[in-house]
């Protein structure tokens, strides 16, 4: 038998409430869920056979949801898949010898909730919609009808002058968006990782930790937001518990 | 109340959870990973379950808007 933990938790007072939330909870594989103390943290761990702990994605789901389920009511530091330790002492252990540290994460995570938001486009579109918006309004110029014409290099340079502009315009769009979202965000105060241009189709994806009252201003921002790029796909998902802002590494 | 003009997309809920669930969170490290017969189980699941999503996460690129079954975490904003 080896020992699965599901979760850390900012117990402080309320060992009570968890113990009896876990009584009508299951493990992975129907086992007993199992509070492990120590000061102000709780350890959420099960029995689990190691030929059992089968790595597949039902498994990783139903772990997931354990988690979630907990970070519904309380405050916690999720585990990944698959942290297993040999005996309860262990989890002991680990707890005193990491204490200050889960501390730490938990404080900067209490009461808040992950959201991830990709945003989606078809860059060749959204590039042609640019380009016939910049022809309406003559900022990008065509000298098809000029003396310069007949010049084969004339037609070749205007040719590369244009698409050089179009990705200018599509990057100048994005940062525009992105801006925006930044902003949103801002008013949450809320920590935040965004990456830019992932690839050609997918052009932001954040993730970022907001108060969990924040939820539906949130939604409502983003849709606004939707409203007013339509060419872009908005995908907002959450709330998590705070996958992405955990700075832990056991030892 | 925004539920009802937010789509939701099981998919794409799946695939952001299993990206948390086994490449986030806090990490053990050491000589308490499961090995059977000398492999490395959970790596090796890892490794195999990332594979899924990659593919997943292609399919995804060209059509990001996929199924709308309901599920609980995943709110996804139409144009």
């Amino acid at each position: 038998m080896a020992i699965l933990i599901y979760s850390l938790i900012f117990i402080k007072d309320r060992q009570a409430q968890l113990n009896d939330q876990l009584i009508t909870m299951n493990g992975l594989n129907g086992t007993n869920l199992v509070a492990i103390s120590l000061g102000e943290i709780t350890a959420v761990v099960s029995e689990i056979k190691k030929i059992e702990l089968v790595a597949n994605q039902a498994n990783a789901i139903r772990f997931a949801e354990i988690i979630d389920q907990l970070d519904q009511q309380f405050t916690l530091l999720p585990m990944r898949f698959g942290s297993i330790v040999d005996t309860l002492d262990t989890v002991s252990q680990m707890l005193k010898t990491n204490y200050q540290g889960f501390i730490k994460n938990l404080v900067e995570v209490e009461n808040k909730v992950e959201f991830g938001l990709k945003i989606y486009c078809d860059p060749e579109k959204l590039k042609e919609e640019l380009r016939l918006k910049s022809e309406s309004e003559s900022e990008i110029l065509d000298d098809s009808n000029t003396e310069h014409s007949v010049s084969v290099y004339r037609v070749y340079v205007n040719k590369k002058l244009k698409a050089h502009r179009l990705e200018q315009k599509l990057l100048s769009y994005i940062e525009g968006v992105t801006a925006e979202f930044s902003e949103i965000i801002g008013q949450w105060d809320a920590k935040s990782k965004i990456k830019k241009m992932v690839t050609s189709a997918k052009v932001v994806d954040a993730v970022f930790l907001i108060n969990r009252a924040g939820k539906v201003d949130l939604v409502r921002s983003i849709e606004g937001l939707q409203a007013k790029y339509p060419r872009l796909s908005f995908v907002l998902t959450g709330p998590w518990p705070p996958y992405n802002f955990v700075d832990v590494t056991l030892k | 109340m925004h539920d009802s003009i937010i789509d939701r997309s099981k998919e794409i809920t799946i695939l952001e959870l299993l990206d948390r669930v086994l490449t986030k969170g806090v990490i053990i490290t050491g000589d308490v990973v499961i090995s059977v017969a000398g492999i490395d189980l959970i790596y090796l699941g890892v490794k195999l379950m990332l594979s899924s999503v990659e593919t997943m996460e292609q399919l995804k690129a060209g059509k990001p808007i996929l199924k709308k079954i309901a599920y609980q975490n995943t709110y996804e904003v139409q144009p």
